[in-house]
């Protein structure tokens, strides 16, 4: 079995004031996409620049792709799309794009032919323009996005590093992110993402780790996340409104410990003893015309709350995400 | 190696291909020969229209003398001289007060450039006075300081019985001092002037194209950080080696453009007699003093030491501040310190071996431009000149050290501006 395509073991970053990461460990295995979790300033961003040799760890070691991180040929291996994104701002499209190949390794001839292909599938080059012949600042907002995004890829690398990538992307660029990460997996790649938006993660990811405070919260795949957080909510519809002898059922403290029915769908969270069936029963003797009752397997967003909390986010930090 | 040389490629040719670099490359030795040149050309010109100003005043004579009459012929240019001369008026020590005041209005409503006061003090030989609106036209004032100094020397000679043509003759001496330089290479044209200025345009090349391309390094760093590129590239090449590309990248440009200029200047200076004539200046002896080929390259040595040193300095500015507005803040320390070696320029000009001058040529933030100054003027001991280079080179070295530690971190800072004391514990950080 290869390494996995990141480990990170014990690893403490402190800045002047204050602990940024404390003893972080996690593994990435190869060919996944995994999602890193967590609040602004939970130390997302610090733990991917140390990933990436930007910074170094105060303690800790740090393994990708089966070596040590400060390898010099690693990063070769590796595209990155910071938080921050940003281009030099009077330059060629190609020539950046060029540049930031030529950095990674690339020859100027090999980074001209596929610059080529991904202005093409991107939709920024076709018969009738060349949106890379243009400077930088001439392109819309979208576009420099995926200029940026081309200019992390150009290399082919092996792993992939996202940071907060669905920030500031309108839909049609969002999508388009979301189909080329999908691609990647699909050609073997390791993806990782940092995000705060637990609905892509749950959608995309493989694998997640929650982080906050800079320590790992819960991690893993994101079926075992789930169904390690027992469900206890039951999603219920009726085709009439609900009887009062119905009602009196939903508000029974031995079963129901918490009604949502802010929607549409009511959400009923079950008594610590009690069990779904019973519930079923009850609610059917009652007279309940049921259109649906589901356990639903709980969201990341809710597992996300429920871990992390109102705490999560430690005051006064800011900026790194 | 490949990434070093790919950041110093975009950082070369980004800058050679933009206009900015065509039109200074072309225009820039005009420009600078207009700056070095221009204040001499009008001076030149206010000496021409002299004898028009000296006679465009009132001479107020309260000696009793015809001294007056003798310094205004003097101004006008003598007996055999043209033009209208200047308005001589008798007055007695009691009137002469109310006659400065009528004066001053003349000179006040414009009908007179200003008047000069001749009295006892002057036939004593110690002074006149003049008050006008051109007191501050060197050249003229000397002149008008000279004519009367001579008319009282004539009328002296006179009295003590001498015939004025020979008092005449007597005074009008007028010694101009040839010089030669003697080195250690042999006997050189010794035009002063020449070295002068070959000396000044080289110290002012190099003072301009190291500000000019170490503050174009600060804003390459501040760019970086500003449109937030720096944190991809430095994903994939090291801070050490981006502020390195960098500063090479910007300093070849600075070298192309030198190389450039210095070419241009060396094909006019081998076609000077023709181009001088075409301008009626063919007799002019403009020859540029031989330096010798050490002397070139050493020059060569200090340019490049003294870029890096300037460049790693810059380089750190830059890092440091989040917009232009706090750059021009946080430049001025290091601006302040490459000013010091040109605000002394003058005096160096004057005493290129005198204590300032060594001193100013051995320290690393002034040796650069003022090493090469000297040497442009005339030999400077071998000690020295090593010493010099040594100290320039250990603090580029240093420079460029200190710099890159700063760039790492600073690079990916923004945000509040950082004091001193939180710069040194970037440099101290891991």
């Amino acid at each position: 079995m290869t390494e996995p395509a990141v480990a990170i073991r014990q690893v403490v970053k402190r800045y002047d004031g204050h602990v940024a990461v404390r003893d972080l460990s996690l593994t990435v295995p190869r060919g996944t996409v995994y999602g890193l979790l967590g609040p602004n300033g939970a130390g997302k961003t610090t733990s991917i620049r140390m990933l990436l040799n930007i910074i170094a760890p105060d303690e800790g070691d740090i393994r990708v792709l089966g070596r040590p991180n400060d390898d010099p040929d690693i990063v070769d291996r590796i595209g990155y799309l910071p938080e921050e994104r940003g281009l030099y701002r009077k330059m060629q499209v190609r020539r950046v794009l060029r540049f930031l190949g030529e950095l990674k390794g690339l020859s100027g001839k090999d980074a001209d032919r596929r610059i080529d292909s991904w202005l093409e599938k991107l939709g920024l080059k076709n018969g009738s323009e060349d949106w890379g012949a243009a400077k930088v600042d001439e392109l819309s907002r979208g576009m420099q996005q995926k200029v940026q995004f081309i200019g992390s890829l150009l290399h082919e690398p092996e792993l992939v590093i996202l940071d907060e990538p669905f920030s500031g992307l309108d839909p049609i660029n969002a999508q388009a992110l979301k189909d080329t990460v999908l691609d990647l997996r699909k050609q073997g790649r390791t993806v990782i993402f940092s995000t705060h938006i637990m609905d892509n993660a749950e959608r995309m990811c493989d694998s997640v780790c929650i982080i906050a405070r800079g320590e790992v919260v819960l991690d893993g795949r994101v079926t075992d996340v789930q169904s390690s957080h027992a469900t206890r909510l039951v999603a219920l519809a009726f085709t009439e409104p609900p009887s009062t002898a119905v009602r009196a059922v939903l508000s029974d403290r031995s079963l129901v410990a918490r009604l949502d029915d802010s929607d549409r769908t009511l959400e009923a969270e079950l008594a610590p003893d009690a069990q779904a069936p019973a519930l079923l029963t009850r609610l059917v003797s009652a007279g309940a015309q049921l259109e649906r009752f589901e356990l639903v397997r709980p969201s990341l967003h809710r597992i996300f709350l429920e871990r992390v909390g109102a705490t999560g986010v430690e005051a006064g930090m800011s900026g790194h995400g | 190696m490949n990434k070093l040389m790919a950041v110093i490629r975009r950082e070369y040719f980004e800058r050679v291909r933009s206009r900015w670099f065509l039109l200074a490359t072309v225009f820039g030795p005009v420009l600078f020969g207009a700056l070095l040149f221009l204040p001499a050309i009008l001076t030149a010109r206010d000496k021409a229209k002299g004898p028009e100003e000296l006679s465009r005043i009132v001479i107020l004579d309260a000696t009793g003398t015809d001294l007056g009459e003798r310094v205004s012929s003097a101004l006008g240019g003598g007996l055999s001289g043209s033009g209208s001369n200047a308005v001589v008026e008798s007055v007695s020590s009691a009137s002469l007060t109310a006659a400065e005041e009528r004066a001053t209005a003349l000179v006040t409503s414009d009908s007179m450039r200003g008047y000069l006061v001749l009295d006892s003090a002057t036939l004593a030989g110690r002074s006149a006075r003049y008050a006008g609106a051109n007191t501050t036209a060197m050249l003229d004032m000397s002149a008008l300081g000279r004519a009367v100094q001579r008319q009282v020397q004539l009328m002296r000679m006179e009295a003590a019985g001498l015939e004025p043509s020979v008092s005449a003759a007597l005074t009008s001496v007028n010694v101009s001092l040839v010089t030669e330089r003697l080195t250690k290479r042999g006997r050189t044209d010794g035009n002063p002037l020449a070295g002068f200025l070959f000396g000044v345009a080289v110290a002012m090349l190099l003072y301009m194209t190291i500000f000019i391309y170490g503050l174009n390094v600060m804003r390459g760093v501040l760019e970086e950080k500003q449109s937030r590129v720096a944190e991809v590239v430095m994903s994939s090449v090291s801070a050490s080696r981006l502020l390195i590309g960098k500063v090479v990248g910007v300093g070849s440009v600075g070298l192309t453009q030198l190389v450039i200029w210095v070419g241009r200047g060396w094909v006019m200076y081998s076609f000077r007699d023709k181009v001088l004539s075409r301008f009626d200046a063919g007799g002019l002896p403009l020859v540029i003093p031989d330096i010798g080929l050490l002397g070139g390259a050493m020059i060569f040595l200090f340019f490049i030491f003294g870029f890096l040193f300037y460049a790693g300095l810059f380089a750190a500015v830059g890092a440091t501040v989040n917009s232009e507005q706090e750059a021009q803040q946080a430049q001025m320390p290091v601006v302040l310190l490459l000013l010091l070696s040109i605000m002394f320029l003058q005096n160096i000009l004057l005493n290129p071996d005198g204590m300032l001058s060594v001193v100013l040529s051995t320290l690393p933030f002034s040796a650069p431009i003022v090493m090469p100054l000297r040497l442009s003027m005339g030999e400077v001991p071998t000690v020295q000149l090593f010493g010099a280079l040594a100290s320039v080179m250990v603090s580029a070295v240093a420079a460029t050290w200190l710099a890159s530690r700063i760039y790492r971190v600073g690079l990916l800072m923004y945000g509040k501006r950082p004091g001193v004391r939180e710069i040194a514990r970037w440099v101290s950080r891991r």
